[in-house]
Parts: structure tokens; C-alpha cells; sequence
């Protein structure tokens, strides 16, 4: 069997993560946890859920990745009235040396990082545009589809309150986005240190440790980590025991309605393959699918009312699955 | 750390180093365990190898757990999942054991990475040798309670050895009964020996040596005598009787002389000689023939039983009548009754021979059920022997034995005569005899000082200077025995004729003593 040579160095990847995590660290005061979930998402190819209230630095966070990374970026501000052409662009008629004719507009989402802002503001049906665009990677306008660049990278956010007048994604629309992160608000020492750097005469400029190209073949490494049989069928067991159906915990019996999808798998595993690399591993540890079940599966698991009334989340419920899915049992 | 195997074969190396610990230690738990099973259970029930069930569990269990420590060794895979998990490795080792075979574009790399964990690693961590201090004390608890289980009396020894004893003692009552058996096949020609005898004493040999205990073996003995006793022809003794009347005529004549003294010889001897007699009837005088005629025509009268009644007076009403052919033939058939009366007799011997047998296992059962009964175990408690009760006889001697257990001695003496017989002994133990003198029927009779049953047997009141022995009248010392007969016979299981015998017998000794 020949060999099959990955396009960037294992070690590599690694020093990339970890150098993009440094330079947003110079921006980003604290967020550790988000910051290496938006990383690994940006990695594993996929789209990523922020949920925190406003003014939490998700913004800076996407712009400061589109400078490191030396990739464009858009924002899109989600409102009631945001229609699909919005966002995917339309086609506009333009005249030119007197002859009319339509020419395509490209919209905002033909960006390699978009700040899709408030998400569940848009009306369904541009929540749909966009959704598609982020699962098929393309955008179809008219009869004509058009492939959005790539990487392709859109970072949702959400408002945890004032949800009136919002439309909630449906469940299989977040099951689309690979991570849902809480942006938890800053400690008392990080507002400080926010406010040191935001308010002084010069804001820090961050450069850029890669582009399109590294993050591209960052994505193609991430997929070659290999996982182990006991370690796979443990993130198999995980996902099984998010199911009221088919778990043994009377805890997700009683409050899950549904459990984690095949995507949630996927995700769990391709985010534990991403996590190692950064890790500096060659390898899936139980550890990264621990670490990594929570963003992965958060917005998969979808509860009952009851859970709403006992205040039960869902990050509680992935604690109790993790803890109580033996590791060795769970390999067999 | 050269390569993924010398990993594996380190990491198996100190699995077996720390398991066979372990193992070892379960090892002796399960023998102790085992152990204190056993000590307790026969706490409880009477286990006949109780030592013997413990010494063989104690290699099963070790066999058990070397068996069990083989068949769980752990596998390549299982040790470097337990690695990785004991030394934080984070599945390296198991991921780069896993895709060992694999040429991925990381396969290489991995494998580097995990050969370089493992080398900054002591994989020996992974299998600690060592004990869990709960598990030690366990065994340690379980092992001190067996051992002092072990040491200290056990309640169900007493029961065991009387078990023993039970068993002994049926197997000597079998041997007894055995010993019968032979002594009927030895003393009788193949050809004699009633088969029905040896079946009878082979099945109760064979009860004998199954019963559950002596009690229950004592309960096939009577049934067994039954049977003897219903093979005996009751009209044995009527034949023996006319048989004897028969040579007593013949001694007083000239013809049958020869025949009687034949007839006191055997009865087959005498059925020679009257066939003889019969064919040489031709030969005797006509006063012989009438002689001979006169004696059977007399014993004819005597005879006790019909058949040969009627042969004898067949005879002697032919030879009186001259008919000597008819004599001869009716002679002929009283030779084959005395030559029936041969085998009776010889068959009665059997029988005799064989519940004597019968008897004398029942009393090696007895004995043994008594002690049982007494839950004296194999000693035996002291008790007053029986004892010895004097023949009757015509000449005036008589002679007994008593037999008794314990300790102590019997004397006794008898007195003969006129048909009484003297009384044995009584003592505790062993045995009394008595001897007979003659006396007059109209002499009172008196014993010296024999206790009498029932009363103090061992310390006779000590005489006074010059005082006599004390006499006790014969007729209250019969009185008492016979009552402490009875009562022993009806408490024993012994055939009713035989406590019929014994009822006779006093009864006899009291119409006897009723003339003094």
C-alpha cells in the first residue's frame, strides 16, 4: 500500500491552531473555550451557533479572524424584514453601452467568514437562504447556481433574551451548524482587561498566521486523524444515550424529547479529531469527545417542556450522559 | 521502546506480575472459603468426610483460580486500552496497536508519537503489584474463622462415631449371619442344603447391612425367623416320637432288635435296617413274625403320627395275618417316612442352625441399638445382666449361663430334680451359672442371697458375725425372674414362640415349685 502524504504537516496544523489562538488572544480578552471552539469549527469545515447577549465580542471575534487569517468577512445584521435576495445577492438589470441586460449582484454571504447577526430575527424563509447556503455551499439565484467561496465559515449568533418577535430555528436547521457556543459573559478581571485594551489610543492589529489555502489543507489533515474502534464506539454510545428511546438514564427519558442526530456523531467525532490536532495528538482521546460534546451536542438534544419547567438544560443532561457512559463498558 | 510488540510484551509481562498476586491471594480465600463452608456445614449435618471434602477443595480451588487467572488474561488490545487509561496516555497506545497493520498518512507519525509516550512512560505503572488491603483482611477473617472452626469440637462427632459404631455393628450382624450360612452349607451336603434357607439368611444379611440403622436392621430379623420357622414341618417332632416308640418296641424282639439300634442311630440307619427287616420277613419264625407283629401293632398304637400309624399298623396286621409281601411293602413305606423324617430332621437342624444365626446378630444389633438408644455412644452402660436360668432336666442337673454388660459378676445355682431346674445368677455383667442338685419334690427349696431383680444387685448388705447367708424361698426368687423375663421378652423382638417358649418354660417351673 503506497502511502498516502497529507498536504500540510500533522505538527503543523497544530502550530497553526495554536498561533491563530494566540493572535486572537491579543484582541480577545478571555473566551478561551469560545475561541477554540470557533477554531475548531473553522477547521472541521463547519458552521458555528453563538448564543450570548449583545455586546460579548462576537463581532470582534469574526473580524479578527478574517485578519488572522487573511480571509474576507461580512456581517449580516438579521431583522423581520431581511428578505433572501438580502443576503444571496440578486440580479439587477444594468445597461451598458445602451443595451439592458440583468447582471448578478453577489450578496454578503460570498464572504470566506460571515457574522450572520441575530439570526433568529430573520423570517424563516431568509433563515432557509441561509441555511442552504451553509449546507450546500452554493446559493442559486434565478436559475443559476453559484458556489460561494471557500473556506466558507458563518458564525450565527443568537440573543438568549428578548425573544419576542424572533423566529427560533427549527431543529433541523440548528442541526446544520456543527457548533452552538455559549459566549458566557466576561469575569470582573477580563472587563478590565477589555476595557484597557478597547479604550486606549490604538486598538491591537492582529496579522495574519495563515490563509485560505493552510486552513483548506488544515481541513483535509483534520479529517486523517485516526480514531480507535473503543473510542468511536464511545462517541457512538453517547450519542445513543441522548435518546429517550434507547438510554438507560431516566434523566434523558424524562426531559429529551429527541436526541442527537447522525450529524451530531459526525460532528462529535470530527471535532474530537480537530481538538487532538490542537492537542498536538495524532490521535482521538476520550478526552476530546468529552471536551467537545457539549458544543457538538447542546443543539441536538431537544427537550421537553418539562425540562423548561424543572429548569433542566441540555448541558446538564450532556453531563449526566458523559458521566454516566462507561468508557470501558462503552469499548466493549 | 522499540516497537508497538515490545510495549504489548512488557504491559503482559506486568499484568501477569501484578494478577498472579492477586489470583493467588483469591485462591486462598476460595480454599479458605471452602474450608469454613465445610466446617460449617458439618456443624450442622453430619458429614462422614468432612476433612476429607476439605483437603480436596482446597487444590480444586486452587486449580479453579489458576484456570480463571489463564482464561482472563488480557488480551494486546485490552492491555494498551488499560494503559492508556492508567497512564494518561490518551489512547495513543491503543490507537497505534489498532491501526499497527495501517499505512495511513498518520500512521506513521502516530505509532512515533505513541513509541515516544511509552518511552517517558513506566509501563509497569499500568499493572501495579500489589494487594487491596479489603480483600486481604477478608481472606484473613475467613481463614481464622475456618481454622477455628477446625479446632474446636464439633457436636456432630458424637453422632458421626455412633454412626460408625451403628455400621460396625450392622456389618458384624451381617458377618454373623454370613457365618451361619456357611456353617449350614458346611455341615450339610450340597445336595441337603435347602435353598430356600440360604435365600431367606442371604436377604437378611443383605437388610441387615443396608438398614438405615441397627433398629431397622433388628426389624428384618423376626421376619426372617418367620420364614425359617414356616419351612419346618410341624409334624417333624410326632415322627421323631413315633420313630423312638417305634425302636423302643423293636429292642424287645428278636427280628428287630438290629433295626432299633439302627433307629436310635438315625432315622436314615433305621430305614435301612427296616427295609432290611422287610426283605427278610420271609427268614423269621412264625414267633418272630408274631413278636414283630405285637411291637409294631404297640408302636402303631403310640405313633403320634397318622401316616406312620397306618404304615405300622399296615404291617403288623399283614405279618399277622401271614401276609408277608404285604408286610413287606407297608415296611418298605415306613422306611421312606423314617427316611423323610431324615431329611425333616436334617432340615430342621438347618433351621435351627440358621436362626441361631439370626439371633446372634440380633443381639449384636440390640446391644448396639440400646446404646444408641442411650446415647452412650461406644460405651456401654452398665446394666443388669440377665440371668442365667437353669435347665430342667429329668436326671436331675441342670446348668445355665447368663449373659449381662457392664461390670460386675453373677453366681447362681440351680436345683434338679423332680423336673425343676436351678436359677442362674444375676449380676451387671458377665455371666452367671448354674449347676442342679437333686432334691426332693417335697423339699422347700431356698437360694442364697440372690438378689433379686429389680432390687440392689451390687452391694449385697454385708453379713454380721455369725450370721448365716440370708435365704430367699425359690418360689418368690422364680416369681421375680419370670416376671423380668416376660417383661424383656415383650419389650424385645423376638419371635412369638419364642416368648411363648420362655412363658412355658416359667409356667413349667411354677407347676414344678407348686408341689414343694
Amino acid at each position: 500500500m503506497i502511502a498516502e502524504e497529507p498536504r500540510l504537516d500533522p505538527g503543523r496544523v497544530t502550530e497553526l491552531a495554536q498561533s491563530l489562538e494566540t493572535e486572537l488572544a491579543r484582541l480577545i480578552v478571555g473566551q478561551k473555550a469560545l475561541v477554540r471552539d470557533t477554531v475548531i469549527t473553522l477547521i472541521a469545515g463547519g458552521h458555528m451557533l453563538l448564543e450570548g447577549v449583545p455586546g460579548l465580542g462576537k463581532t470582534v471575534l469574526v473580524r479578527s479572524l478574517g485578519q488572522a487569517l487573511k480571509l474576507t468577512f461580512a456581517r449580516i445584521q438579521f431583522t423581520p424584514d431581511l428578505m433572501p435576495a438580502d443576503i444571496v445577492g440578486t440580479n439587477i438589470i444594468r445597461e451598458e453601452r445602451g443595451r439592458r441586460e440583468f447582471q448578478y449582484q453577489a450578496g454578503p454571504l460570498f464572504a470566506n467568514l460571515v457574522l450572520a447577526d441575530e439570526v433568529n430575527r430573520a423570517t424563516p424563509k431568509t433563515q432557509s437562504a441561509l441555511l442552504e447556503a451553509m449546507q450546500e455551499r452554493t446559493v442559486t439565484v434565478g436559475t443559476e447556481t453559484r458556489a460561494l467561496p471557500v473556506p466558507f465559515f458563518v458564525l450565527a449568533t443568537q440573543n438568549p433574551i428578548e425573544l419576542e418577535g424572533t423566529y427560533p430555528l427549527p431543529e433541523a436547521q440548528l442541526d446544520r451548524f456543527f457548533f452552538k457556543s455559549l459566549v458566557p459573559f466576561p469575569s470582573e478581571e477580563e472587563l478590565l482587561e477589555i476595557a484597557r485594551r478597547t479604550t486606549g489610543r490604538a486598538t491591537p492589529q492582529l496579522k495574519a498566521v495563515a490563509d485560505d489555502k493552510a486552513i483548506l489543507a488544515a481541513q483535509e489533515v483534520a479529517r486523517e486523524v485516526p480514531i480507535a474502534e473503543h473510542v468511536l464506539a464511545y462517541a457512538g454510545k453517547l450519542i445513543m444515550a441522548t435518546h429517550p428511546q434507547r438510554t438507560e438514564l431516566e434523566t434523558v427519558r424524562r426531559y429529551v424529547r429527541f436526541g442527537a442526530s447522525p450529524r451530531g456523531l459526525q460532528a462529535l467525532v470530527l471535532a474530537g479529531k480537530v481538538r487532538a490536532l490542537l492537542e498536538g495528538r495524532y490521535n482521538v482521546a476520550f478526552d476530546d469527545l468529552v471536551a467537545v460534546a457539549h458544543p457538538a451536542l447542546r443543539h441536538r438534544v431537544f427537550l421537553q417542556f418539562e425540562a423548561e419547567a424543572d429548569d433542566v438544560t441540555a448541558d446538564q443532561l450532556i453531563d449526566e450522559v458523559v458521566e454516566k457512559t462507561d468508557k470501558a463498558k462503552a469499548a466493549g | 521502546m522499540s516497537s508497538l510488540d515490545g510495549v504489548v510484551s512488557e504491559l503482559r509481562w506486568s499484568a501477569v506480575r501484578s494478577s498472579a498476586l492477586s489470583y493467588l491471594l483469591h485462591a486462598v480465600l476460595a480454599a479458605a472459603a471452602w474450608i469454613l463452608a465445610v466446617v460449617i456445614a458439618a456443624r450442622f449435618f453430619p458429614l462422614e468426610h468432612a476433612p476429607r471434602f476439605e483437603a480436596i477443595g482446597v487444590p480444586i480451588a486452587f486449580v479453579a483460580v489458576a484456570v480463571a487467572w489463564i482464561a482472563v488474561r488480557p488480551g494486546s488490545m485490552k492491555l494498551m486500552r488499560t494503559a492508556d487509561v492508567r497512564l494518561g496516555l490518551k489512547e495513543r497506545l491503543s490507537t497505534a496497536w489498532e491501526r499497527r497493520g495501517q499505512d495511513g498518512p498518520m500512521d506513521a507519525v502516530l505509532r512515533q508519537d505513541a513509541l515516544e509516550k511509552a518511552a517517558r512512560t513506566r509501563l509497569a505503572a499500568a499493572y501495579p503489584v500489589g494487594l487491596r488491603p479489603g480483600e486481604v483482611w477478608l481472606t484473613l477473617a475467613v481463614a481464622v474463622a475456618a481454622v477455628g472452626l477446625v479446632l474446636l469440637p464439633n457436636p456432630m462427632d458424637q453422632l458421626l462415631a455412633q454412626r460408625r459404631d451403628d455400621r460396625a455393628a450392622q456389618a458384624q450382624a451381617a458377618e454373623t449371619v454370613a457365618a451361619a450360612q456357611k456353617k449350614i452349607a458346611a455341615a450339610s451336603p450340597a445336595a441337603q442344603v435347602d435353598p430356600q434357607i440360604q435365600k431367606i439368611l442371604q436377604d437378611a444379611r443383605a437388610r441387615i447391612a443396608s438398614a438405615p440403622d441397627p433398629r431397622a436392621a433388628l426389624q428384618n430379623i423376626t421376619p426372617a425367623e418367620q420364614k425359617l420357622l414356616q419351612l419346618s414341618d410341624p409334624q417333624t417332632p410326632a415322627r421323631a416320637s413315633t420313630a423312638q416308640n417305634l425302636a423302643n418296641n423293636l429292642s424287645a424282639t428278636n427280628g428287630g432288635r438290629a433295626a432299633s439300634q439302627a433307629l436310635n442311630a438315625s432315622p436314615s440307619q433305621g430305614a435301612r435296617a427296616i427295609r432290611d427287616l422287610a426283605s427278610q420277613l420271609q427268614n423269621l419264625s412264625p414267633q418272630d413274625r408274631a413278636q414283630l407283629a405285637q411291637a409294631l401293632a404297640t408302636a402303631a398304637q403310640q405313633a403320634k403320627d397318622p401316616e406312620m400309624a397306618a404304615s405300622l399298623q399296615q404291617a403288623s396286621s399283614a405279618l399277622a395275618s401271614g401276609d408277608v409281601s404285604a408286610a413287606a411293602t407297608s415296611m418298605d413305606a415306613l422306611a421312606g417316612q423314617l427316611d423323610s423324617l431324615q431329611q425333616q430332621e436334617s432340615n430342621d437342624q438347618q433351621i435351627a442352625a440358621a436362626i441361631n444365626g439370626l439371633e446372634a446378630a440380633r443381639q449384636q444389633l440390640a446391644s448396639q441399638a440400646d446404646r444408641d438408644a442411650a446415647g452412650a455412644g461406644a460405651s456401654a452402660s452398665p446394666s443388669a445382666g440377665a440371668g442365667g436360668s437353669a435347665g430342667s432336666g429329668a436326671g436331675g442337673s441342670g446348668n445355665g449361663t447368663g449373659n449381662g454388660t457392664g461390670s460386675g459378676n453373677g453366681s447362681g445355682t440351680g436345683n434338679g430334680g423332680g423336673g425343676s431346674g436351678g436359677t442362674g445368677g444375676q449380676g451387671s455383667s458377665g455371666s452367671g451359672a448354674g449347676q442342679g442338685t437333686g432334691a426332693q419334690s417335697t423339699e422347700r427349696v431356698y437360694v442364697p442371697a440372690a438378689p433379686i431383680p429389680g432390687q440392689s444387685e451390687n452391694d449385697p448388705a454385708p453379713l454380721a458375725p455369725g450370721q448365716d447367708v440370708p435365704l430367699t424361698p425359690y418360689d418368690q426368687v422364680i416369681q421375680a425372674y419370670e416376671q423380668v423375663a416376660l417383661d424383656a421378652a415383650d419389650q424385645s423382638l423376638i419371635p412369638g414362640s419364642e416368648r411363648d417358649l420362655v412363658r412355658s418354660y416359667f409356667s413349667s417351673l411354677g407347676e414344678q415349685g407348686g408341689g414343694r
